[in-house]
């Protein structure tokens, strides 16, 4: 057995540098900063299972039927298809959310874990509607879309399911792990223009 | 020279305080801010800009607007030189830097201007008729001679240093153009609190209020233009877009713009984009585009010094210059002849108002009697003087007689034409109107409405009055209530013409196009060769093409075309207007994806283990692999060599990250396999896994990769890199569409994990290294085809499958992707002890092609499973996708071409992917083709090269010597047909 233990590590890692970039001076229009550690997981609901109810009663969340994120005390669903959501917490980190679910919804819901398998950022900032313009064809007008709104979208020919926090505004956007330098590449060449600031918390 | 000789001492909107400084072909300037090159040429008494597209002729400016024709300039230099750019839409910056385009040595003595002492032959059609024979020649001779002698600028050449956005827009209402209708429309729209977009061309809000005299509610217009502006700029929901053309209208209320965010200036400031392409999506649109005002067909029209009339008054009202000393004004109607006022306001001499109606109109006399010149209706020019310049024109009255009149300036009109465009992007056909001899909107895209002189409403009242209800309406219609309240005053004058179309007595060439160099005597010759419809005409003459599209001359071509064909022009029709409406620059369509942006690239998360470890890398799809691992001074064969020889003896480890990955799960999970593969999983126990076979409905093969079963009711499917992503779109099908009865899940965790190959005699040393103790690793505990979780590295979370493509005693580790990075470097650490080496998608391919194995030169989606030898994987015992089609004779026909191993007959041969198979002694033609090679490798192990093929009854020719002949590399080997796999025949290594 090796006696290292494996670490791990960013996709982003050697990219997103703490720091102010951009346009100088006054606020910087947005914040970026990686959400490390998050429990993620898709959940499918099982034929005819009384899922609803296990989740409220897990959980204390209601699961929304539409694009939107259904908000618990200890994780977040967000809808993103017919009887499918992606599970985000912070509290059970990593690995654990998956396992934690799939123990509290036996038989009632199939669960993938997929806290590897994306990067999720959070953008937020008086100028955030207009960098993800750039990239994004949703439209993000607190008329049309508000915090607990959900999306599966398409930014610079990218997948990615974005979700809004609050009315600062901030956004987490949840991208293919894969493609996260060349998603880097994008923000970072939309967003100078506003001024960001990459930080670590 | 003076500085700015032609610029009036007051008035109009341009800043006489700052000075800017600008070069036209080397000479230097001095204009104002607020000036366009076009205006400050003009106020610096440059009239010849440019030489015309075939003839090489001396022209001018003739607009001020987008549709300029002639005064097409290459601006700036270096990377970022631009040819064909407007000089008439270009904003004077400090150290604007133009040239003149099409002119050789200088643009005042032009050699090629020769071309039109020899326009008889070059008239319509002249390239098809002359360049014909040999056609040979076209390509090589004719085409870059032609495109020397007639082009326009000259392109950079070089990458474009500049950035480009594409931003996306929401709105309840976008307003096209902000002229007096369009800012009505915005203000009624934005003023009941809708989202507004108001997209306007020009860097200056106000549209032909800018050019003109006029009043809104007994004060300048333009005060109630700086009202407006303010107005919308303080309503929360309304954003003004400047300097942005509205290009095209698209499917679902989505318009395509281009905000020219920095090119009027010398270069962006840091952190800006050059332009940006707006796509906007809104429910109502309201068109204001104004009109564009046209000139007429009569002998050497194009004459600098000869300009749209609009555009004098723009020059004088706007930016306080004037186009000349002397003015002639001839024009079909009082809209037109109003120049006269505004240039006798300026000090200029007004000659002649040269009125092409019959009939005298009593408003011009009275125009001309107050500007102190002549009256003459039903007359017309007939002659111009002057080469690099009208100096006088020679009129010839109602009465017949001819007189000479000195002028350095003509402001003609023929009329409006409505800016239509957009209205015919989805197919809308504008109509003739009669009453304003001019196209007008017909039907319109769904959600557009269309107010002011884009509609055929010239007059400033009705304007406003057509915006303000538009944009109530457009407001209206998106749920918000919204009233047009009360017109302001204003003059209300229609600008209908009597168009006289084409002054036929005129001598001198009469432009129709004045950018194409098309005549009337061009368009007359098309006539009569059968071109008689305006798209014919466009193709055979290109009248209307190249980068105005015939904004001036279309309608008069298309008069002149009704003229000669003896037909009512409101039959004769239009070409059809296409998007973009101006020249949009190829950058602004790519925006963000060019060079390494071009695409997005999927990179796995050893790849900066492997980019340390100096990998070459390879596109797979959109993943990029590490291709092979050249050690210093190792060439790439050399390297390969090494790898496949090293997972053959020792240990090697692969990343295969890039494998499709595919949750399935739910109570029906195995019914579900056993429907999707030709094989059955059903039965397939928890903790093994199985290789399986996948058809497409026609009984092809669609994709192969092996099926594990972590729990009765979870399976973890893999694919080929290739499919990942058609396979999981089957697969939803298949769930969604086919059997939405049954209890099945699918989610793709391609991402989640990071999985290495762990392939050689050693393996199952690294791998004991790495799996914790606690997991039985021996042949017995854990065989071939097993698999099951395990904890590495002192508990990380992993997966661990014992499967192979190499052949050889194998693994397969998966941990979260995070780990990836970190488990690559482990697994070397751990191998290095027993010489593990990685090894790239290079040496996976030699060792797949020794064992045997098909891939994507075999999974071709023409092959069958008997094809691939995979027939007896057809289930007998159940019904599968494709299972029906696959036992079609033809599909099933032993003469098909099967799978084979190629081994040369004289073992140093090289044979070649793609050569095809014929039989040794027969002729070398088609009907003997029997197959073709599909993947070739040198085999280290081996030491010669192989190939697999798919011959006809290839099992059946087993020992056969056939020739492997590649007429284009010049390649004719004879080869053996042997079984495929050349490898441990029977899987020894495997099971070890």
């Amino acid at each position: 057995m090796s006696d290292r233990h494996l670490r791990p590590m960013s996709a982003l890692a050697g990219l997103a540098i703490p720091g102010r970039y951009g346009k100088a001076g006054g606020e910087p229009g947005v914040t970026i900063v990686e959400r490390l550690g998050l429990g993620l997981a898709t959940v499918a609901a099982r034929k005819g299972a009384p899922l609803r109810a296990a989740v409220k009663a897990s959980y204390g969340v209601n699961l929304p039927d539409d694009s939107s994120v259904g908000q618990g005390p200890e994780l977040s669903f967000v809808g993103y298809g017919p009887g499918q959501w992606l599970a985000v917490s912070e509290s059970l980190a990593n690995e654990s959310l998956a396992r934690d679910l799939a123990q509290r919804l036996r038989g009632l819901a199939s669960i993938s874990d997929q806290s590897g398998g994306r990067t999720v950022l959070r953008l937020s900032g008086p100028r955030a509607r207009d960098v993800l313009a750039k990239g994004l064809s949703i439209d993000l007008h607190p008329r049309a879309f508000s915090p607990g709104s959900a999306a599966t979208s398409t930014i610079a020919l990218m997948g990615v399911q974005l979700w809004q926090i609050d009315d600062t505004p901030s956004y987490d956007i949840a991208l293919f792990r894969s493609v996260s330098a060349s998603f880097w590449r994008w923000l970072t060449s939309s967003a100078p223009e506003f001024g960001y600031e990459v930080t670590t918390s | 020279m003076t500085s700015q000789p032609n610029r009036l001492a007051q008035g109009g909107v341009i800043d006489r305080t700052k000075k800017i400084r600008f070069s036209f072909d080397g000479q230097k300037f001095t204009g104002h801010d607020g000036d366009t090159l076009a205006s400050a040429l003009l106020a610096n008494g440059v009239r010849l800009v440019g030489r015309s597209f075939k003839y090489h002729r001396p022209r001018g400016i003739l607009s001020a607007g987008s549709e300029e024709p002639n005064a097409l300039v290459e601006l700036r230099s270096g990377a970022r030189r631009e040819p064909n750019t407007r000089a008439t839409t270009i904003e004077l910056y400090d150290g604007l830097d133009a040239a003149s385009q099409n002119r050789w040595p200088s643009l005042k003595f032009d050699v090629l201007a020769a071309n039109q002492l020899f326009s008889p032959i070059f008239g319509a059609g002249f390239y098809y008729k002359t360049f014909m024979w040999p056609a040979s020649f076209w390509e090589k001779v004719y085409e870059p001679a032609i495109r020397r002698a007639a082009g326009l600028g000259r392109g950079a050449g070089l990458p474009d240093p500049d950035h480009y956005d594409k931003v996306n827009a929401f709105c309840d209402v976008l307003v096209i153009g902000a002229g007096p209708a369009g800012l009505a429309a915005a203000l009624t729209a934005a003023r009941s609190g809708c989202r507004v977009i108001l997209a306007e061309e020009d860097f200056r809000l106000g549209g032909r209020l800018l050019a003109e005299r006029y009043e809104i509610d007994g004060a300048p217009a333009l005060d109630w233009v700086k009202a407006a502006e303010a107005e919308l700029e303080s309503l929360p929901d309304c954003r003004i877009l400047r300097r942005t053309t509205v290009q095209g209208v698209y499917d679902g209320g989505t318009y395509a713009a281009i905000e020219r965010v920095n090119d009027h200036v010398a270069v962006p400031p840091a952190h800006q984009p050059r332009q940006r392409l707006w796509r906007i999506v809104a429910k109502r649109a309201v068109l204001a585009a104004g009109a564009i005002e046209r000139g007429i067909v009569f002998g050497d029209n194009d004459r600098p010094g000869i300009m749209l009339a609009g555009a004098v008054r723009a020059y004088v009202n706007r930016y306080g210059v004037t186009p000349g000393k002397r003015a002639v004004i001839f024009a079909d109607n009082d809209d037109a002849f109003r120049t006269a006022a505004d240039l006798a306001d300026a000090g200029v001499a007004v000659a002649a108002l040269i009125d092409a109606r019959k009939a005298p109109s009593a408003a011009a006399q009275h125009i001309a009697e107050g500007a102190g010149a002549r009256y003459l209706s039903g007359a017309a020019i007939e002659r111009v003087g002057g080469g690099r310049g009208v100096n006088a024109v020679e009129i010839r009255d109602a009465a017949g007689k001819a007189e000479q009149v000195d002028c350095d300036l003509v402001a003609m009109s023929g009329g409006w034409n409505p800016s239509v465009h957009l209205t015919t992007h989805l197919n809308g056909k504008p109509q003739w109107n009669e009453g304003l001899s001019a196209l007008v909107p017909g039907s319109l895209p769904p959600g557009m409405s269309v107010a002011g002189a884009a509609a055929g409403s010239f007059g400033l009242a009705s304007c406003l009055a057509e915006g303000l209800a538009a944009g109530a309406a457009a407001a209206a219609e998106c749920g918000f209530a919204a009233s047009a309240g009360k017109t302001p005053a204003a003059s209300d004058d229609s600008g209908a013409a009597s168009p006289v179309w084409l002054i036929d007595k005129s001598r001198g060439k009469a432009f129709v196009d004045f950018q194409n160099d098309v005549t009337v005597s061009d368009v007359k010759l098309a006539a009569r060769e059968g071109f008689r419809i305006p798209e014919h005409l466009k193709r055979y003459t290109t009248l209307g093409m190249a980068t105005d599209q015939g904004k001036t001359g279309n309608a008069n071509g298309a008069a002149v075309l009704a003229a000669v064909t003896g037909r009512y022009i409101g039959a004769v029709g239009t070409t059809t207007f296409r998007p973009p409406f101006t020249p949009v620059a190829i950058s602004a369509f790519a925006g963000h994806h060019r060079g390494p942006d071009f695409r997005p690239a999927r990179l796995a998360s050893s790849h900066a283990y492997a980019e340390e470890q100096g990998a070459m890398f390879v596109e797979t799809g959109p993943w990029l692999r590490a291709l092979y691992y050249p050690k210093r001074g190792e060439d790439p064969q050399d390297a390969v060599n090494r790898e496949v020889a090293n997972v053959r003896e020792r240990v090697g480890v692969c990343d295969v990250s890039t494998l499709g990955k595919i949750d399935v799960q739910g109570k029906d999970a195995g019914r579900f396999l056993d429907r999707v593969y030709a094989n059955t999983f059903s039965t397939l126990p928890v903790g093994k896994a199985r290789y399986g076979l996948m058809l497409r409905e026609d009984g092809f093969v669609l994709d192969d990769g092996t099926t594990a079963r972590l729990a009765e009711d979870h399976y973890f499917m893999t694919t080929t890199t290739a499919n990942a992503v058609k396979v999981m779109q089957h697969l939803e099908f298949c769930q969604q569409g086919l059997w939405p009865e049954l209890d099945v899940q699918t989610v793709s965790v391609t991402e989640q994990w990071a999985q290495f190959a762990v392939a050689g005699p050693r393996a199952r040393d690294v791998i004991q290294a790495i799996v914790d103790s606690a997991y039985d690793l021996a042949n017995e505990a854990f065989p071939y085809l097993a698999c099951g979780d395990v904890t590495v590295c002192g508990g990380t979370p992993g997966r661990l499958f014992r499967l192979s493509f190499s052949g050889e005693l194998a693994y397969e580790i998966a941990v979260p992707a995070r780990f990836g990075d970190s488990l690559a470097r482990a697994i070397v650490e751990a191998g290095a002890a027993f010489g593990i080496a990685p090894y790239g998608t290079e040496a996976l391919g030699v060792l797949r092609i020794e064992k045997g194995h098909p891939a994507g030169g075999e999974l071709n989606g023409q092959t069958t499973a008997h094809d691939l030898g995979f027939g007896k994987m057809l289930s007998a015992k159940k019904d599968f996708i494709g299972r029906f089609m696959a036992a079609r004779e033809a599909l099933t026909d032993p003469a098909r071409p099967r799978l084979v191993g190629l081994r040369p007959l004289d073992r140093a041969d090289l044979i070649r992917a793609g050569a095809h198979l014929i039989p040794k002694d027969a002729e070398l033609v088609a009907k003997n083709d029997q197959g073709y090679v599909t993947s070739i490798a040198y085999s280290p192990s081996l030491g010669h090269w192989l190939g697999l093929g798919l011959l006809a009854r290839g099992p059946e020719r087993h020992g056969e010597i056939v020739r492997a002949f590649d007429p284009v590399r010049n390649g004719d080997v004879l080869v053996e047909v042997r079984p495929p796999c050349f490898i441990d025949q029977d899987g020894e290594r495997l099971r070890v």
